[in-house]
C-alpha cells in the first residue's frame, strides 16, 4: 500500500504538485488521470525518488520513501515503468529482462519463463535488440522487466501512449489479471481515461498539480463534470 | 542602466587630468616631451570619460568602445613611462598574452568549445613572423604582424574544419594532438625554423625617428627600445580588444552565444552550426598567432621550446582564472601572466624552498593546475565572474 | 634460412604492433570512460603514471617486480575511485568544457606533483623478461621475450574487458548505467557505484599500459611518460569513434603500425604529423568515427 500525504513538488518557482494526498491500496489498481502537465508523471517520479518533494510524505506500508535513493526505493519492491517505456534499445530482449531481474534475488531462468509465458511474443524475440520491437512489444518488455523482480507495487506511466486501441485493450486486460492473481498494487497514470477507468478500482484526477477528485473509479466515471472538464470525455 | 555618477564624471576627469599633467611635467626629463605627454593624456581622459557616458553608449556603441579603448591605451602607455625596463618587459609579454587569451575566451564564450592548442597557434604566428622578417627585411612591422595572423587563421581553418563538425571534446583532443605535434613540426622543417636554436629577427625593432624623442622622455634607466616595444604591444592589444568587443556585441557574436547555450534552438532560427563554430575557431587561432608574433617582436627572437604543450596549458589556466568567455578575463589573465614568474619566485623565497629543488621547479604546474581545478569547480567564470556576482550583491544590498 | 622473418617489412609490422597495442589500450580506457560518463579524460595518462610511481616505490623496500605490479593495480584502483568520487562527480551535467578543463588541470597537477616527489629524471623499472631481441640466423628479429609478454598482457586485458562487458551481470549493469542511467536506477542498479567502478577499471587498464611502456629500455618511467602515448591513444579513439571499444583497439594497433613505417621510411619527427593528418582526414570522411555505425550523439 502506498500512502501519500500533503505532497508538494516544485520545479523552481513552478509547483508541479500541490498538497496531493492519495492512497493506493494493496491488490487494487489506482488510476491517476488528468491532462498533459497535470503532474501525473511528476507524482510517479517523486514516489521513485527521481524528484525530491518540497513537503509531504510518501509511505510504502509503514516505511517512508522520502529522501531515499531511487535505486534503494526500487529495491524495496517498487517497479516503475517510465514514460516512453525506457527499454534499452541496444540490449536484447533477454538482456533487458536480465537487468530487471538482477536486484531481486529471483531465479533468472524461472523468472524469464514466467515472463515469456505472460508475454509470449517476448519469448519469440528474446535474442532481438529491443530497438527492433514495435511500440506494443516494447511496452510489454518494459512491464515484464519490472515484473520479473516480483515487485509489490507497480508504477505505470502512460502505458497506452502511442499504442493502437486493440493493443491498449490487451495491455489493460493483462494489468487487470495481474492484480487479480496477486497482491500487486498498481498506480496507473493515464491520459486515456476511458480505458484506465474500465479496469481501475480507484481514480484520482489531477488538475495543474491539485487533486480535484479522489473516489472509486465507477463514481469518477459517472461524474459528468469531471468527465467534461478534466478528462476530456464528451458524449 | 542608470548611473548615479554621470554628473560627477566631468569633475573627476578634470581632477585626473590636472594630476596627470603635474606628474608628467615633474617626472619627464625635458619639458617639451612632458607637455606633449600630458596634453595627449588629458585629451584622451576627457574624450574617454565623456564618450563613455551611458546615454552615448546606447546611441553610439562603437564610438563609445573606441573612446574607452583610447582611454585605456592612454592610461597604460602613460604608466609605462614611469616603470623600469624589466616591469615594462613583463607588461609587454602580458599584453601579447592577453591577445591570445582574448581569442580563447571568444572561442569558449561564443561557441562553448575549447582549444588546448593555442600555444601552438601562438607558435605558428611567432615563427611566421620570424621567417617572413628574415626573408623580407623591408616589410613594415604591421604588415608582418598581419601575415602572421593570416597564417594562424589558415592553420585554424585546416584543424577546425573537421573537428567542429562534431559535438563533444573532439576539438579539444585534436588541438591537444596539434600542440604535442607542433614541436615535431618545427624540427621537421628545421631549414625554415632554425631547428633547436630557433630564429633571430634580423633587426631590432626601434622607434621611427619622428617618435624617437618622445620615447627618450621616459625616466632613466628606461631603455628607449623596451619602452617603445611595450607601447607597441599595448597598442596592438588595444586594437585587438576593440575589435573583439565589437565582435562580441555583433550579430555574429550573438548567434555564437546562441549556439553555446542551445545548439538545437540555434539551428532552428537558421544559424549554421558548423560554419559558426569554424569561424569562432579561426578567430581564436588568428588571435593566438597575433599574440605569438608580437611576442617574437618583443623578444627579438623565437625559440621552439617556448611553444610546447605546457604553454597551451598555461594559456588555458590564465583565461579560466581570469574568466573564460569574458573580455575582462583576458585582460586579468594577461596581467597575471606578466607577473606570474615574479610571484612564483616570491613564493619560493618566502617559503624558504630550495630554488633548485624538485618542488620549487614544479611550483608553477602545481599552482596553475590547482587553480585551474579549483576555479572551474567553485567559480567557473573566474575572477571576472566572482567580481560580477560580488558587484551585483553589493548593488542589491545598497539602497537606491 | 628464412630471410622473410627478419625482413624490413616484418620488422616494421611487429615493431608497430608493439607500440600499437599500448595505443589500443589507452584508447580502450578512454572509450570506457567516455561511454559511461561522457567525459574525455585528459588525465587518462597521468593518473596511471602516478599509480605506477606509487606502486614501484615498493622497490626501495626490496620487493620484486610482481608485488610492485600488484601495488600499482591497487594504487590505480584507489586513484581512479577517489578521482571519480571527489572530482569527477561534481562535473556531471555541467557544460562540456568544465570536465575538459578540470581534467587538464588534474593532468598538470599530477605531473607536477610526481616530478616534485620523484623528480623528472627517468627511472628504469625492472622487467621480468629480457628485452634483448632474438636472433634468427645472425639477424635481429623484431621480437624479444619482453615484447611477447607485452602482447600477451595486452591480449589478456582486452579479453578480460570484453568478457566482463559481454558476459557478466556486472558488465550488463555497467553498460546499462552508461546507456540509460535513469532507467537503470529505476531497476535498482546502483549507478553511482558503477561509475566509480568504471573509473577504477579504466585506471587499471591505464596502469598496466604504463608499466609496459615504462619498462621500455629507452624511456623509463618519467612524469610525462604517457603524454605522447595519450595523444596517440586519443587519435586512435577518435578515429575508431569514441563509442566503440573494438574500434579504438583496432585503430590503436593500426596507428602503431603506420607510425613504425613512417619512422622507418620517413623519419621520427614526421610520425605525429602523419598521425594528426590521418585523424583530420578520417574525421572529415567519417565524423563519428570509422567504426561507429551511425552518428551517435549525446545531448
Amino acid at each position: 500500500m502506498i500512502t501519500i500525504e500533503g505532497l508538494t513538488v516544485s520545479f523552481g518557482a513552478v509547483q508541479a504538485l500541490r498538497n496531493v494526498s492519495l492512497v493506493a491500496e494493496t491488490g487494487k489498481i489506482t488510476a491517476v488521470l488528468g491532462a498533459n502537465g497535470a503532474g501525473k508523471t511528476t507524482l510517479l517520479r517523486t514516489i521513485s525518488g527521481l524528484k525530491e518533494p518540497k513537503t509531504g510524505t510518501i509511505r510504502l506500508d509503514d516505511q517512508s520513501l522520502v529522501h531515499k535513493r531511487t535505486e534503494d526505493i526500487a529495491r524495496l519492491g517498487i517497479g516503475h515503468v517510465p514514460e516512453g517505456r525506457g527499454v534499452i534499445g541496444e540490449f536484447t530482449v533477454e538482456e533487458n529482462l536480465r537487468l530487471g531481474a538482477m536486484m531481486a534475488k529471483v531465479n533468472l531462468s524461472r523468472g524469464l519463463d514466467e515472463q515469456y509465458e505472460l508475454f509470449p511474443v517476448l519469448g519469440e524475440r528474446r535474442k532481438q535488440h529491443a530497438a527492433k520491437l514495435s511500440g506494443g512489444e516494447r511496452q510489454m518488455l518494459a512491464m515484464a522487466r519490472a515484473l520479473i523482480a516480483k515487485p509489490s507495487v507497480l508504477l505505470l506511466d502512460e502505458p497506452s501512449l502511442g499504442l493502437a486501441p486493440l493493443v491498449t485493450a490487451q495491455l489493460m486486460h493483462t494489468i487487470q489479471s495481474l492484480c487479480e492473481t496477486s497482491d500487486l498494487t498498481v498506480i496507473l497514470v493515464e491520459q486515456n481515461a476511458t480505458s484506465a477507468l474500465r479496469i481501475a478500482h480507484h481514480a484520482v484526477v489531477l488538475h495543474v498539480g491539485k487533486v480535484v477528485a479522489n473516489d472509486t473509479a465507477s463514481l469518477v466515471a459517472a461524474d459528468e463534470n469531471l468527465r467534461q472538464y478534466y478528462l476530456g470525455l464528451v458524449e | 542602466m542608470k548611473f548615479a555618477g554621470t554628473r560627477r564624471r566631468v569633475p573627476i576627469a578634470m581632477g585626473v587630468a590636472v594630476v596627470a599633467t603635474v606628474v608628467a611635467l615633474v617626472s619627464t626629463t625635458t619639458s617639451r616631451e612632458g607637455v606633449a605627454l600630458s596634453v595627449a593624456f588629458d585629451l584622451a581622459v576627457a574624450c574617454g570619460l565623456i564618450l563613455s557616458l551611458p546615454s552615448f553608449k546606447l546611441s553610439h556603441p562603437v564610438v563609445s568602445r573606441a573612446a574607452l579603448t583610447l582611454l585605456g591605451l592612454d592610461v597604460a602607455i602613460f604608466i609605462t613611462f614611469f616603470l623600469n625596463s624589466s616591469t615594462n618587459f613583463n607588461l609587454a609579454t602580458g599584453a601579447a598574452m592577453s591577445i591570445v587569451l582574448l581569442g580563447l575566451s571568444f572561442l569558449t564564450g561564443a561557441s562553448g568549445q575549447i582549444s588546448l592548442g593555442n600555444g601552438a597557434f601562438m607558435g605558428v604566428g611567432a615563427f611566421a613572423m620570424a621567417i617572413w622578417a628574415n626573408h623580407h627585411t623591408t616589410t613594415p612591422i604591421v604588415a608582418t604582424l598581419l601575415i602572421a595572423v593570416v597564417c594562424g587563421a589558415l592553420v585554424g581553418l585546416l584543424l577546425g574544419l573537421p573537428a567542429t563538425r562534431l559535438r563533444g571534446p573532439y576539438l579539444a583532443g585534436m588541438t591537444l594532438a596539434f600542440a604535442v605535434a607542433f614541436t615535431f613540426i618545427l624540427s621537421t622543417f628545421s631549414s625554415w625554423t632554425g631547428g633547436d636554436s630557433g630564429l633571430q629577427l634580423p633587426t631590432a625593432a626601434i622607434a621611427p625617428r619622428w617618435l624617437d624623442g618622445f620615447f627618450h622622455a621616459g625616466t632613466p634607466p628606461l631603455t628607449t627600445t623596451t619602452l617603445y616595444l611595450t607601447d607597441v604591444a599595448i597598442i596592438v592589444a588595444g586594437v585587438a580588444f576593440f575589435f573583439m568587443a565589437n565582435l562580441f556585441a555583433s550579430r555574429t557574436g550573438r548567434s555564437m552565444r546562441l549556439i553555446r547555450d542551445n545548439d538545437v534552438a540555434a539551428e532552428l532560427v537558421g544559424v549554421s552550426l558548423p560554419r559558426t563554430r569554424v569561424v569562432a575557431f579561426i578567430v581564436s587561432s588568428a588571435y593566438a598567432a597575433l599574440g605569438g608574433a608580437l611576442l617574437t617582436l618583443i623578444d627579438n627572437s623565437v625559440s621552439p621550446p617556448t611553444y610546447s604543450f605546457a604553454l597551451s596549458v598555461t594559456i588555458l589556466s590564465l583565461i579560466v582564472i581570469g574568466g573564460i568567455g569574458t573580455i575582462s578575463g583576458a585582460l586579468i589573465g594577461g596581467v597575471i601572466y606578466a607577473f606570474s614568474t615574479n610571484v612564483i619566485s616570491w613564493i619560493t623565497t618566502q617559503t624558504g624552498l630550495n630554488p633548485q629543488g624538485n618542488l620549487a621547479s614544479q611550483l608553477n604546474g602545481i599552482i596553475f593546475g590547482g587553480l585551474l581545478i579549483l576555479t572551474m569547480l567553485f567559480a567557473p567564470f573566474g575572477i571576472t565572474g566572482a567580481a560580477r556576482s560580488l558587484w551585483h550583491r553589493l548593488r542589491a544590498r545598497s539602497p537606491g | 634460412m628464412d630471410p622473410f622473418l627478419t625482413s624490413r617489412i616484418v620488422t616494421d609490422v611487429l615493431g608497430g604492433l608493439t607500440n600499437g597495442v599500448t595505443y589500443g589500450l589507452v584508447a580502450l580506457s578512454l572509450v570506457l570512460i567516455w561511454r559511461s560518463t561522457g567525459i574525455l579524460n585528459f588525465a587518462q595518462g597521468a593518473m596511471p603514471m602516478f599509480a605506477t610511481y606509487v606502486g614501484f616505490a615498493l622497490l626501495s623496500y626490496h620487493f620484486g617486480y610482481w608485488p610492485c605490479v600488484v601495488a600499482c593495480v591497487i594504487a590505480a584502483l584507489l586513484i581512479g575511485g577517489l578521482t571519480e568520487r571527489l572530482l569527477v562527480r561534481r562535473l556531471y551535467g555541467k557544460p562540456e568544457i568544465n570536465p575538459i578543463v578540470v581534467m587538464v588541470g588534474f593532468l598538470i597537477v599530477l605531473e607536477a606533483v610526481a616530478a616534485a616527489i620523484w623528480s623528472s629524471t627517468p627511472r628504469s623499472l625492472p622487467s621480468p623478461f629480457s628485452s634483448i631481441h632474438w636472433q634468427l640466423a645472425g639477424k635481429p628479429f623484431a621480437l624479444s621475450p619482453f615484447i611477447v609478454y607485452e602482447f600477451a598482457t595486452a591480449l589478456v586485458v582486452m579479453a578480460a574487458v570484453a568478457v566482463l562487458f559481454r558476459f557478466t551481470n556486472l558488465g550488463l549493469q555497467l553498460r546499462a548505467s552508461a546507456l540509460a542511467p535513469e532507467v537503470s536506477r529505476l531497476l535498482g542498479v546502483r549507478v553511482g557505484r558503477l561509475l566509480t567502478l568504471g573509473w577504477m577499471l579504466s585506471t587499471v587498464v591505464g596502469v598496466i599500459t604504463t608499466i609496459l611502456v615504462s619498462a621500455n629500455f629507452f624511456s623509463g618511467l618519467t612524469p610525462t611518460v604517457m603524454d605522447g602515448i595519450f595523444a596517440y591513444g586519443f587519435i586512435a579513439a577518435a578515429i575508431g569513434g569514441l563509442e566503440s571499444p573494438v574500434g579504438a583497439i583496432v585503430a590503436g594497433v593500426l596507428l602503431g603500425v603506420v607510425n613504425q613505417f613512417v619512422t622507418d621510411y620517413v623519419n621520427q619527427n614526421a610520425v605525429i604529423i602523419i598521425a594528426l593528418a590521418i585523424l583530420i582526414v578520417s574525421l572529415m570522411i567519417r565524423p563519428s568515427g570509422v567504426f561507429t555505425k551511425s552518428a551517435l550523439r549525446r545531448v
